[in-house]
């Protein structure tokens, strides 16, 4: 038996997302707060890339992330497409405190664009925010690139737990529901116990 | 590879320690290699990955001509097969931990300690930078686990990438694979390679045979309920027997009994796919039986035992060998039994065995009648593959009856004599068990089954299954006295003994509780306690030197 998750509309969306960056800007350490609540400053750069799923729920929707945490060293970027090929989300994540980081941003958006899924949802996440005294990246510049690309922006701390939650929070909320279902290539799956007991005003649900 | 010694010893941290670097990886596959057809050397070994693993160089040629198809019958573009050879005489004895983890595992899932199975990925195309105009090159995973599905599923992942992006590839697909969960029996696992997930479940013994696979083990902590995206791999090995035996369906109770007897069989086919296939088919015929004796779903004249195989001076060997090049009609012309599939010409079966059970003719007209309309393929599969469960089974119910009634008493147990020994088999007092309780109670074949018991009880596949049957009663039987054992009241029985004998009784206690560890189904902690505390009373009556020594022991 699978093990039961009950929400209310009875269905699990699946969504895969990867992160993408530049290395040493956090994104293994923004996924392990997001998926165990931990942080370590000096984890392993990532080889290839690592994978880990987490169940969140928003509202009365439960949302399973497939969740691919890419490298960030220049080697494995012929890599990268294998992973966001049909991903419905990315996380393009850049250091406040690396000027750098964050221009490499734009090429992201151009690979995601050429590349890419053609309804990807795209957040930006600038990280360290904690460390604000070393800040090179203005927010509002940030804020200002991100709504020109139409993507969710926010400023998040993997070290102090700031905004990480909200940002996978957002993004479920800014997946549309038809986008959810055509990219994970599948139905969602309807407790059917559940299904009887509420008919199911959407029409993600089976049966 | 680096040893099975020091490869397993890495394992035994993996069980209840800390996972290293390399221990999961090492549980599923044993490594990569990349085999490239150089023009002065012909088949050259490129690559291994990771590049710890040792291969012995017999091994090496191995993998490098089984890496190619044999003759080149023009497969251009991709082409996708596998193999099994066998690997050097190394010190490979199972770790206790992977045995602990196996033993829950039905026999064809567990790892193969004699055996690789290599999963080729082969790519033939134009490439006029390439002094001969062509690029030729084959990716080959090899591993220990005969699971042909799984495995089959990911090279076609991992070499188109391997082509495109170098090493590279194999460097994070083998970081990959270290991030798999252990294949534990009953499990559902998630296993993520390269932006896919794959899912599988590894069977268990407490599986009713046939059943539909569906998870019956809480998942993992971090995995999550399955949902429709990833890549759902119904079995880790069966093959689809429809689609791969679909051109000689009519003679398939034929082909039943010659895998059951473990007769020799040569396959030919056109492809290496075709030819692998079709052995993985034959042999997984007789399901839920294992076929112990060697079967090479593709097997050409490099092979290292060619000679071995194909010599006239001895019968042709119990074995399934499946080729492509065409010198084989010649060179095993002596064999009995030839299977011709896929597009050629003089399609069939070539032998002169005369079947001893009449064909079932309801499943055919069962699975014709699924063409209209159409019935889908898996279902199709599904229809054949029960139709020889049942069969198979209905052959085998009366042998486990059998050797069931070859345990000693229960009563005959007693915690102060040796465990009784089994009864040996006696083939004859099993046939005269068959008038009334033979294989004519579940199955409604006609024919000569007695006949066809007396050859199987010459084959490997019956000498493996009755070998196998004899250890679980065995260990049943130890169970059953270390049981009484527990309960039967030592200090009450030391009272009037010498020392010596209560010393006698201390070592054996404490000999069968260490050899007890390695059961399976493993002894309840109760009989542990009762036997600890045995150890205890025992201990506390003797002198203090004595105890003292015996402690140390």
């Amino acid at each position: 038996m699978h093990r039961a998750y009950q929400t209310p509309g009875g269905s699990i969306r699946d969504i895969k997302l990867c992160l993408l960056g530049d290395a040493g800007v956090g994104k293994s350490c923004l996924v392990h707060r997001f998926v165990s609540d931990a942080f370590n400053a000096s984890s392993p750069p990532t080889i290839g890339a690592a994978f880990m799923t987490k169940m969140m729920l928003v509202g009365d929707q439960a949302f399973k992330f497939n969740i691919w945490d890419t490298a960030g060293q220049e080697r494995f970027k012929s890599l990268a497409p294998l992973y966001y090929r049909d991903a419905a989300a990315a996380i393009l994540v850049y250091d406040i405190t690396s000027d750098s980081s964050f221009h490499a941003l734009k090429t992201w958006i151009k690979e995601l664009t050429r590349y890419g899924p053609p309804d990807i949802l795209i957040a930006i996440a600038g990280n360290k925010c904690d460390k604000a005294d070393q800040r090179e990246v203005q927010e509002e510049e940030a804020e200002e690139f991100a709504s020109s690309v139409e993507a969710v922006f926010v400023e998040t701390s993997a070290r102090t737990n700031k905004n990480v939650h909200w940002l996978f929070e957002e993004l479920s909320r800014r997946l549309p529901q038809e986008q959810a279902e055509s990219l994970t290539g599948n139905r969602t799956l309807v407790r059917p116990k559940q299904a009887e007991e509420h008919p199911k005003r959407s029409c993600c649900s089976e049966k | 590879m680096a040893d099975c010694d020091d490869d397993e010893m890495f394992l035994d941290s993996g069980f209840d320690g800390p996972v290293l670097p390399w221990d999961r990886f090492r549980r599923w596959v044993t490594c990569f290699c990349v085999v490239t057809f150089d023009i002065e050397l012909g088949q050259a070994l490129e690559l291994v990955y990771p590049a710890h693993i040792e291969l012995t160089d017999r091994e090496k040629t191995n993998i490098c001509y089984l890496a190619f198809p044999d003759s080149n019958s023009g497969c251009m573009g991709d082409t996708q097969f596998h193999f099994r050879i066998r690997c050097s005489p190394r010190s490979c004895q199972k770790s206790h931990l992977v045995k602990r983890y196996e033993d829950e595992v039905p026999l064809a899932y567990r790892s193969d300690p004699a055996h690789f199975y290599g999963f080729a990925y082969f790519r033939q195309v134009k490439d006029p930078s390439i002094q001969r105009g062509y690029f030729q090159k084959s990716v080959v995973l090899i591993s220990r686990l005969p699971y042909v599905n799984l495995f089959t599923e990911a090279v076609q992942l991992i070499a188109p990438s391997y082509f495109e992006n170098g090493e590279l590839s194999l460097e994070t697909v083998c970081h990959d694979i270290d991030q798999w969960p252990y294949p534990e029996a009953g499990h559902t696992l998630q296993l993520p390679l390269m932006g896919n997930v794959m899912q599988v479940r590894v069977p268990s013994r407490g599986d009713k045979p046939g059943a539909v696979s569906s998870p019956d083990h809480p998942l993992v902590a971090h995995i999550v309920p399955q949902m429709p995206s990833p890549k759902v791999i119904p079995t880790l090995r069966d093959p689809d027997i429809f689609r791969c035996l679909q051109s000689v369906l009519p003679h398939i109770h034929l082909l039943w009994e010659l895998a059951l007897t473990n007769e020799p069989i040569v396959v030919m086919a056109p492809s290496p796919t075709i030819c692998s296939e079709t052995v993985q088919a034959l042999a997984s015929l007789i399901s839920p039986l294992h076929y112990c004796s060697d079967y090479r779903p593709f097997f050409t004249i490099h092979d290292t035992e060619f000679k071995e195989y194909t010599t006239r001076t001895q019968a042709p060997p119990g074995v399934i060998l499946g080729v492509t090049n065409p010198f084989f009609a010649k060179t095993l012309q002596h064999w009995p039994h030839m299977v011709r599939i896929g597009e050629m010409s003089n399609l069939g079966i070539y032998t002169k065995y005369k079947q001893l059970l009449a064909k079932d003719k309801l499943i055919f007209r069962r699975l014709s009648k699924g063409n209209h309309p159409k019935r889908p393929p898996e279902v199709q599969n599904a229809i054949l593959r029960r139709h020889m469960l049942e069969l198979t089974q209905s052959f085998m119910i009366p042998l486990e009856r059998y050797v069931a009634s070859l345990m000693p008493l229960q009563r005959s147990i007693s915690p102060w004599k040796r465990p009784p020994r089994l009864k040996p088999f006696d083939a004859d007092e099993f046939l005269t068990t068959l008038e009334h309780s033979g294989p004519q109670l579940t199955s409604r074949l006609k024919g000569n089954w007695v006949a066809l018991y007396r050859k199987f009880f010459k084959s490997a596949n019956f000498e493996g299954w009755l070998r196998h049957r004899k250890q679980e009663i065995r260990q049943k039987l130890e169970l059953l006295h270390l049981e009484a054992l527990g309960k039967a009241d030592v200090s009450f029985w030391i009272q009037d003994k010498q020392e010596v004998e209560m010393v006698d009784l201390f070592l054996q206690i404490k000999e069968k509780m260490a050899c007890s560890e390695s059961f399976y189904p493993p002894i309840s902690f109760e009989v542990k306690q009762q036997l600890k505390g045995h150890l205890l009373s025992i201990i506390r009556t003797l002198p203090e030197d004595l105890q003292f020594v015996l402690k140390n022991s």
